[in-house]
């Protein structure tokens, strides 16, 4: 050890480097081998406990809980006293195990609704899983108060303003998202008061679950998207908002829509016109031919596919147009189809296309034609 | 020469220090982003996503050449994906076997007049179908004449796609089921649509001219693994095993290290030079703009995401390619030597090809990470290492045969290299346990590990041997002669040799 | 009389929980967890379902295709087919209708009124 220490020293840079190397090296390879060991080992017990553990929880509930007669009685489902005292055994007082029916509860709840689900619910709240899932609110680990939020939600808990609002505009991108999904589904007032005050965007990703939790919620208060679409300087939240006006069908909220077409920022006008297409409104079809011209493509290409979606059958010689002289193949390619689906006001327009057109716009209208092509 | 001899040891020196560096920093920042991507992924439920009216539309596109035998199944396992909204495009790419009649059969196929909009030019498409069943009405298959390359059909498959992002895959590829759910997640994740205003009103239109200022996720790659040694059932893989043959094996561990360690680590700092050509989910617009998949390239996959990098960065965009670690796809491996040197070589010559073409990006801070750091570090380190190592060998057999070699200061460097790859390899595995258990069992885990401690003597050899008869090849300009043969070898999946 | 339905369904949950329903009205109920399999046992049977309750995205070959076959067939009696799936946006209930499905049940049901579709519908199917 001396000699090999003594040469060590004497050995010139580059060899030096090399023998500290070598042993960081030898070293992180055995500690690699270690961890991958035991990584699989604890995986390996925690799918063995779980596989043991989940048939015990679902002959639990299905015989107590879900398919239990005695259950189904005059009282609303949330006083229903359970049968609680069956899942007193010791393997729930463990953490794992109650994490592990927590889990088993959402998965349950992902299922069924109605008054199974209601028992569900009850069952969290007298088992005092809930207990659990506000612990987890109050830890430091961002991820841990998502998880907490997300069970939250699945189970429909209230959570106090002072607790969520705070969090819907954390640094964290995740927390944020998971706060205002809870906020939204829980708050008993008001909603949709984030959409006030929110000034980061609201991504792609966050609004698919937005979406889906408005769409979902029972007994949600849906308010006039009108006042968001007019005032929101959050142009993710006016872009939403706008999916929600089509899927509540508010007609309410028109007039805020058609006043959006005079925005500055394309992709939003194409927005508002996608908008008032689905929503079929008629008044508005001769400005949109009107700023049709003065349009970039995405946007006329919106306009055409709205005037297909109204299908109003008045403009049908500015589609026509439009098909014949447009320069722009997806410009022809969507004046066909809404002029098809304003066949009923063009037959004999759309035969003589057929006939004189030149071979390309042919194929055009007889793509737009074949009900076996969607696009 | 003394002079000499200092200066070329110390090159290598710091240059094989260096490398070394670099596969460390990645291991590093791929276990950030592992980690970063396991905490978010514990609780997103891709499913939520199923139910949606907002998802984005995908557009599948693989292309087909002579693959009567499995095309049945495959088709059947991508139209089985779990997604709302998608479309399987086969690009029948003038396959002289019965793949065309098989799949009209099954899927009960029409030919339909279809406006085909050829905005990426390819070899003319003859037919287009579509199935007369409402239950295959995702699926449509172009025939195509033959254009002797992958990127070529994949290019009628783009111009035919009508969703906004398209996923470029092979028919012989076996995808996860919740691939498209993954896969368009950091697509999502990036803020839409932004723009921002600039300058005054315009005098004629009245309106402020308006900019793109959102950053926009262009690409988005995953892990691919070997199947050879899978258990698949009519295109579901139903047990993962890593490959028995030595040489799949090889590429198994190949492939984790390129993947898991290698380009999940680039992406962390936004600097992904490649995304698989077995799979790879982009943004069609970019893609087209681009101009496309260049079907004379080598490595097409390499040039494509190049090539989009370089059109946002001429437009003053800002963009950003995604890795997700899960493995997301199999792919079958070369399990011969004769197959795998081609495929070796035409990496190698595709690499030299890339090199050249993008040489003013190169070292251009105009180009930010792409200029300085991507197309850098493959020159450098991917391009490079196999001549630097070949000449070193070289010199090390003149020391030897000179009796100028310190025998026992050139076996510790040995040494030191040798361990210090074995830990890269083995750091891949570990790092790519944490995403997922692939295996069943931890004796395979292990029996893959062990094939670290040999790829020094067998496998890298070989490797950089390939390498170097493809620079070889691109140099004198040596035709390809194995035409359609070489592209259905797996000549098209390249995992970055990190 | 006891009806034999046939539930394809890849998720575990949902099988236990009809399966225990279904049977305390005394219907037979078979479970399968993927499209294959699905397609084979009706092979196997020759159809002999009374009520056919599929799931959409599944391995090997989706609810939709199941759906398909089952409403093409040129002879036999016949069988109504309920969906309950956790995917369906408006594009996807639509084809499910196109394609002849007797209903369209999203996650989460209700269970009692999955049950009372399929008496309503295996009634009016007997008729």
């Amino acid at each position: 050890m001396e000699y090999s220490l003594y040469d060590f020293r004497d050995a010139s840079l580059n060899i030096q480097i090399a023998i500290v190397f070598i042993v960081v090296a030898v070293t992180c390879t055995i500690i690699a081998y270690l961890s991958i060991l035991t990584g699989r080992y604890k995986a390996y017990r925690r799918e063995k406990k779980l596989a043991r553990l989940h048939p015990v929880i679902d002959e639990l509930l299905m015989e107590h809980i879900l398919l239990n007669d005695e259950l189904t009685s005059d009282i609303p489902a949330d006083q229903v006293q359970l049968p609680i005292e069956v899942f007193q055994q010791p393997v729930f007082g463990k953490k794992w195990a109650r994490q592990a029916l927590i889990n088993r509860l959402i998965h349950y709840r992902n299922n069924v609704r109605g008054s199974m689900g209601e028992q569900l619910r009850n069952l969290y709240i007298q088992l005092e899983l809930d207990k659990d899932s506000l612990k987890k609110m109050k830890s430091r680990k961002w991820d841990l108060k998502v998880q907490a939020l997300a069970e939250l939600t699945s189970m429909n808990m209230s959570i106090a303003d002072v607790t969520i609002l705070p969090l819907t505009n954390s640094r964290n991108r995740e927390l944020r998202a998971a706060a205002r999904h809870a906020y939204i589904k829980l708050s008993k007032n008001e909603p949709f008061k984030f959409f006030d005050v929110v000034t980061e965007p609201l991504l792609m990703w966050d609004q698919v679950e937005l979406f889906r939790i408005i769409s979902t919620t029972e007994h949600i208060a849906i308010p006039n998207f009108a006042q968001w679409i007019t005032y929101s300087t959050n142009k993710s939240i006016v872009s939403f908002c706008l999916k929600l006006v089509v899927h509540y069908n508010q007609i309410s909220a028109v007039p805020a829509v058609i006043k959006l077409l005079d925005t500055k920022d394309h992709y939003l006008r194409a927005d508002a016109i996608n908008c008032l297409g689905k929503m079929k409104i008629e008044e508005v079809e001769e400005k949109l031919i009107h700023i049709f011209n003065s349009q970039p493509q995405n946007c006329r290409v919106e306009i055409l596919k709205a005037l297909g979606r109204i299908n109003s059958g008045k403009y049908v010689d500015f589609l026509r147009q439009e098909f014949l002289h447009s320069t722009d193949f997806e410009i022809r390619k969507h004046a066909a189809k809404s002029l098809i689906r304003n066949q009923w006001a063009a037959k004999g327009m759309i035969d003589e296309l057929i006939e004189t057109a030149t071979a390309e716009n042919k194929l055009i209208l007889k793509h737009s034609m074949n009900p076996l092509i969607k696009f | 020469m003394d002079l000499f001899r200092n200066f070329y040891e110390g090159f290598i020196f710091v240059y094989g220090c260096t490398m070394l560096f670099m596969y460390a920093l990645l291991a590093v920042l791929s276990l950030r982003g592992i980690i970063k991507f396991q905490r978010k992924n514990s609780y997103v439920d891709y499913n939520r996503m199923l139910q949606s009216p907002l998802a984005p539309g995908i557009s599948i596109i693989a292309p087909a050449y002579n693959e009567g035998v499995t095309i049945i199944s495959n088709v059947r396992s991508l139209l089985t994906l779990n997604y709302p909204r998608f479309e399987v495009i086969i690009v029948n790419d003038g396959s002289t076997d019965d793949t065309l009649a098989k799949l009209t059969r099954e899927f009960q196929l029409v030919q339909v007049e279809f406006a085909y909009n050829e905005r990426i030019k390819s070899q003319p498409v003859r037919r287009v179908f579509k199935s007369t069943n409402t239950a295959y009405d995702k699926l449509m298959v172009i025939d195509k004449v033959n254009g002797k390359s992958k990127a070529d059909a994949s290019n009628a498959g783009i111009n035919a796609a009508s969703y906004h992002y398209f996923l470029c895959t092979d028919v012989d590829c076996i995808i996860e089921k919740d691939t498209l759910l993954r896969m368009i997640k950091p697509f999502m994740d990036e803020e839409h649509n932004k723009i921002k205003e600039v300058g005054d009103p315009c005098p004629e239109c009245g309106y402020i001219h308006v900019v793109e200022d959102s950053v926009r996720v262009i690409a988005t790659g995953a892990t691919l693994r070997i199947a050879n040694s899978c258990e698949i059932d009519e295109g579901v893989i139903t047990r993962v095993r890593p490959p028995e043959k030595w040489l799949p094996r090889f590429q198994e561990m190949e492939y984790l290290r390129a993947y898991v360690l290698g380009k999940m680590g680039w992406s962390v700092i936004n600097c992904v030079p490649n995304v698989s050509g077995g799979l790879g989910l982009f943004d069609k617009e970019i893609a087209i703009k681009a101009g496309g998949y260049d079907s004379k390239s080598f490595a097409e996959d390499m040039d494509i995401v190049t090539r989009m990098c370089t059109y946002m960065i001429d437009n003053k965009l800002k963009y950003a390619i995604r890795y997700i670690p899960t493995t997301q796809c199999w792919t079958e491996g070369p399990p011969t030597m004769k197959v795998f040197s081609r495929q070796r070589t035409r990496w190698g010559r595709g690499l030299a090809e890339i090199i050249t073409i993008h040489r003013k990006v190169i070292f251009n801070p105009r180009y930010r990470q792409l200029g300085m750091v991507v197309l850098p570090y493959n020159l450098f380190f991917e391009f490079l290492a196999p001549i630097i190592e070949f000449t070193g060998i070289i010199y090390y057999i003149y020391q030897i045969v000179t009796g100028n070699i310190n025998w026992h200061n050139a076996i510790i460097l040995l040494i030191f290299v040798y361990v210090y790859s074995v830990m890269i390899t083995t750091l891949a595995i570990l790092w790519d346990q944490k995403t997922y258990h692939y295996y069943k069992t931890w004796r395979e885990v292990v029996g893959l590990a062990l094939m670290a401690f040999l790829e020094p003597f067998v496998y890298h050899p070989l490797i950089v041997f390939f390498a170097l008869r493809g620079y070889f090849n691109f140099m004198t300009g040596k035709k390809h002669t194995w035409g359609n043969m070489q592209r259905q070898g797996f000549g098209r999946k390249k995992p970055a040799n990190t | 009389m006891s009806n034999k339905i046939l539930l394809v369904e890849d998720d575990e949950i949902m099988p236990k929980i009809m399966e225990r329903i279904l049977h305390k009205e005394e219907y037979k109920i078979e479970h399968v967890t993927n499209g294959k399999e699905a397609f084979q046992r009706l092979e196997d049977t020759d159809y002999g379902y009374d009520l056919v309750i599929t799931d959409i995205m599944m391995p090997y070959a989706n609810g939709f295709e199941i759906l398909s076959k089952i409403k093409n067939r040129k002879d036999g009696k016949p069988i109504p087919v309920i969906i309950v799936s956790n995917a369906g946006n408006e594009e996807m209930i639509l084809e499910g209708f196109k394609l002849g499905a007797d209903d369209f049940l999203k996650k989460p049901v209700i269970p009692g009124e999955l049950l009372i579709r399929v008496k309503r519908l295996l009634m009016q199917y007997s008729r």
